[in-house]
């Protein structure tokens, strides 16, 4: 038997840019850890479907230089921290000083702080599942550590924008860390873009730690180019009554994939997960969500959309593990998929793993095409094909789209759902 | 305006429609009666074009125009019509914007500006008004849980906004209780006008007290049996169709709307 590939020595080696000492120790610890790491083939179960479209060649290893040209023409109304290649960059970045909320890059933090923050990273994540998230632990060359204290409300969204340049080959690894404590609130926005032509690797992780009574908001917008291998991990520990939302919209490419993973920790906690996907050509896209009832008396409210035109791929894997003494958990989740062709493909998969006998648990999903009768009412009143499709196409996704919280993102999610249509949809 | 000559159509290899013969002229209400399953809906749906149903002989023009090389959507704009028996339900499409998206692709092939949001939520309001259907349907998906008299009155609504040249109403009276049924006949009779024509499907004389006919006919086992004037209608009603050579136990009014 052939042995499984190992991850390339070559991407063990971090870049030059600076971090206090205790990250950088971390940062080494992890990387020895990964020495002959063996990467996902097509027999890894989680990544069955898109191992195929993980192309980690030498050029990806390079990290790629942060110069910070790009990103800084984005109008953002609210606070603004720009990444460029997975750094911070101060002078395209604009947040108040608050009091009770510190939002610091991992560059900046003191010795102390980056030793506290040191022990806490990685903590949300179930890291064998999500193998590509310890090369970030490894990698990581800049990060953003955002402290709420008790009660402490960020009165407008966080928009974290994550540009990413391929005029070379290379990598870049950003990394969010949030501790809400007690009753505090904030909407962090993750928006990943890309410009340049080059094969790069984006390889992002993003933690969330909610304390009782906490309120977090995630919104992310996975736009990236043709050029970009986006991987990203959310974990999200909740403790007691705390609230979890998160609304993400991406747009294909050679490779997305994203894995969420939420732990209810404690009783009255509730997550809301939404989820659109859009892909056409031959992009593949790939979610793969993890819900934890660790605790009783929790509520997780699931709702995917994914829309496969041309010879396009989707797909979702959801999965519910209710543990034993997580007796009046109440589960939902529903996924519900569009073919706009014959050539697209949708996998979907739900996965329960239900140990108590106490709970409400429903699931749903569906793979579908447009209506036909639906189409023909709407041109037998004279209007156009490509807007009747894009009406139906967009009935299907609405409901999600108007949830999104930040209007911003609406905005943007509906510029680049126009450009799809366009593109995928004809007159007759 | 409309000229049907020798339509024969099918579905699945089955054919529906076996030579239909009809002249429809500016200004005329059709009446179409018939048993159930005889084709009259199948003739509206090919009539606008639904391509479930082939058209494997004969002509259908209007004003002289052939409408067999028309998509469905440029025979809608060329002013073709169809109030459909069952009304289409679509979630996650406010009925508001499918109206204003249809008025103004017909605005916009007429090279009229569009409608803005403002503008139109005053005609559609006033339209509403006139089929009495209340504007909280507006905000609706399109027939999205509306009963079956709401549904034909959307159907009517959008007659009326459309403005077409050829209206062919599928069952619009099916369903309908006393009071809906004057409505949606007040709203057919708006739409009576000289350079318009009407071509109803009907199981019920009682519509046509409402709207009188020029011409009534009988549409059995795909063809036109039989055509008269009002008093045609009045007849079936008392004799049913087996006078005509046609099975009577199927002409009794469908239950369904
Ligand atoms: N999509 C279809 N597939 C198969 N058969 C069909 C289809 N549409 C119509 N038919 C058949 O064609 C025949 C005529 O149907 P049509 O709906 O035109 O009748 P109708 O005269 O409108 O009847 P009703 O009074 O009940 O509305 C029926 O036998 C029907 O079953
Ligand atoms: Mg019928």
């Amino acid at each position: 038997m052939k042995p499984a590939p190992t991850i390339s020595s070559a991407f063990l080696e971090p870049g030059g840019h600076s971090l206090p000492e205790p990250l950088l120790e971390l940062r080494k610890q992890r990387g020895t850890a990964l020495v002959d790491m063996p990467l996902p083939t097509r027999k890894t179960e989680n990544w069955k479907y898109s191992s195929r479209h993980l192309k980690l060649t030498d050029e990806l290893a390079t990290t790629l230089p942060a110069t910070g040209k790009d990103g800084y023409s984005l109008s953002i109304p609210g606070y603004r921290v720009v990444f460029h290649n997975g750094v911070m960059i101060p002078e395209a970045s604009d947040f108040p000083d608050l009091d009770g909320i510190r939002i610091q890059r991992f560059a900046d933090l003191d010795d102390d702080e980056a030793a506290a923050l040191a022990e806490r990273l990685d903590n949300t994540l179930d890291t064998r599942a999500v193998q590509m998230a310890r090369l970030n632990s490894a990698r990581f060359e800049d990060g953003l550590y955002i402290q709420l204290d008790k009660e402490a409300v960020l009165d407008q969204p966080l928009f974290i924008v994550h540009e990413v340049t391929g005029t070379a080959s290379g990598s870049a690894y950003p990394r969010i860390y949030v501790d809400a404590a007690r009753h505090s609130q904030i909407t962090v926005v993750e928006e990943y873009l890309s410009s340049g032509e080059e094969p790069v690797m984006v390889d992002t992780v993003t933690e969330f730690v909610l304390a009782d009574g906490a309120q977090v908001t995630n919104v992310r917008l996975v736009m990236e180019g043709e050029n970009v291998q986006h991987i990203g991990a959310t974990g999200v520990r909740q403790a007691a009554n705390s609230r979890f939302e998160s609304h993400c919209v991406g747009f294909g490419g050679p490779l997305r994939r994203h894995d969420l993973q939420v732990r209810l920790e404690g009783e009255g906690g509730e997550c809301k997960l939404n989820g659109v996907v859009v892909t056409q050509g031959k992009q593949h896209y790939d979610n793969h969500t993890s819900i934890e009832h660790v605790a009783a008396h929790c509520d997780s409210e699931e709702t995917y959309r994914n829309i496969a035109a041309d010879e396009s791929h989707a797909v979702f894997n959801g999965r519910i593990h209710i543990h034993e003494d997580a007796q009046k958990s109440n589960a939902n989740m529903n996924n519900k998929n569009l073919l706009l062709s014959t050539g697209a493909e949708i996998d979907t998969k739900p996965e329960l793993e239900i140990y108590a006998d106490d709970v409400k648990c429903a699931h749903g999903a569906t793979i579908g095409q447009l209506d036909r009768i639906s189409l023909f009412y709407l041109v037998s009143r004279g209007i156009g094909r490509r807007e009747a499709n894009t009406l139906l196409t967009m009935a299907f996704i609405n409901e999600l789209v108007e949830q999104i919280p930040v209007q911003a993102v609406k905005d943007a999610a509906q510029l680049r759902l126009n450009e799809f249509f366009d593109q995928t949809f004809q007159e007759a | 305006m409309l000229s049907i000559k020798n339509l024969h159509a099918s579905v699945e290899g089955e054919e529906i429609l076996k030579g239909i013969n009809l002249e429809i002229k500016a200004g005329e209400v059709h009446a179409i009666m018939g048993p159930n399953g005889s084709g009259k809906s199948t003739l509206s749906q090919v009539l606008a074009g639904n391509e479930t149903f082939e058209v494997t002989q004969g002509e259908i023009s209007l004003n002289g125009e052939n409408l067999l090389d028309l998509e469905t959507e440029e025979r809608a704009r060329e002013g073709i019509f169809l109030a459909f028996q069952y009304p289409v339900e679509i979630p996650g499409v406010s009925n508001l914007q499918f109206l204003r998206t249809a008025v103004n692709a017909m605005r916009t092939h007429r090279g009229e500006p569009e409608m803005n949001a403002a503008e139109f939520m005053k005609l559609a309001k006033e339209v509403s008004k006139q089929v009495d259907l209340d504007p909280a349907f507006l905000k609706r998906g399109v027939n999205e849980g509306f009963s079956g008299g709401e549904k034909k009155r959307n159907e009517i609504l959008q007659a009326l906004l459309l403005q077409p040249k050829l209206a062919i109403l599928d069952e619009t009276d099916s369903g309908l209780d006393i009071d809906a049924l004057q409505v949606v006949s007040k709203g057919v009779n708006a739409l009576r006008a000289e350079d318009r024509a009407i071509l109803m499907v009907t199981h019920y004389q009682r519509l046509l007290n409402h709207i009188v006919p020029d011409h009534v006919h009988v549409l059995a086992g795909g063809r036109i049996v039989k055509s008269g004037g009002r008093e045609l209608a009045l007849e079936l009603e008392e004799r049913g169709y087996g006078w005509l050579g046609v099975k009577d136990e199927e002409a009794t009014p469908s239950a369904a709307s």
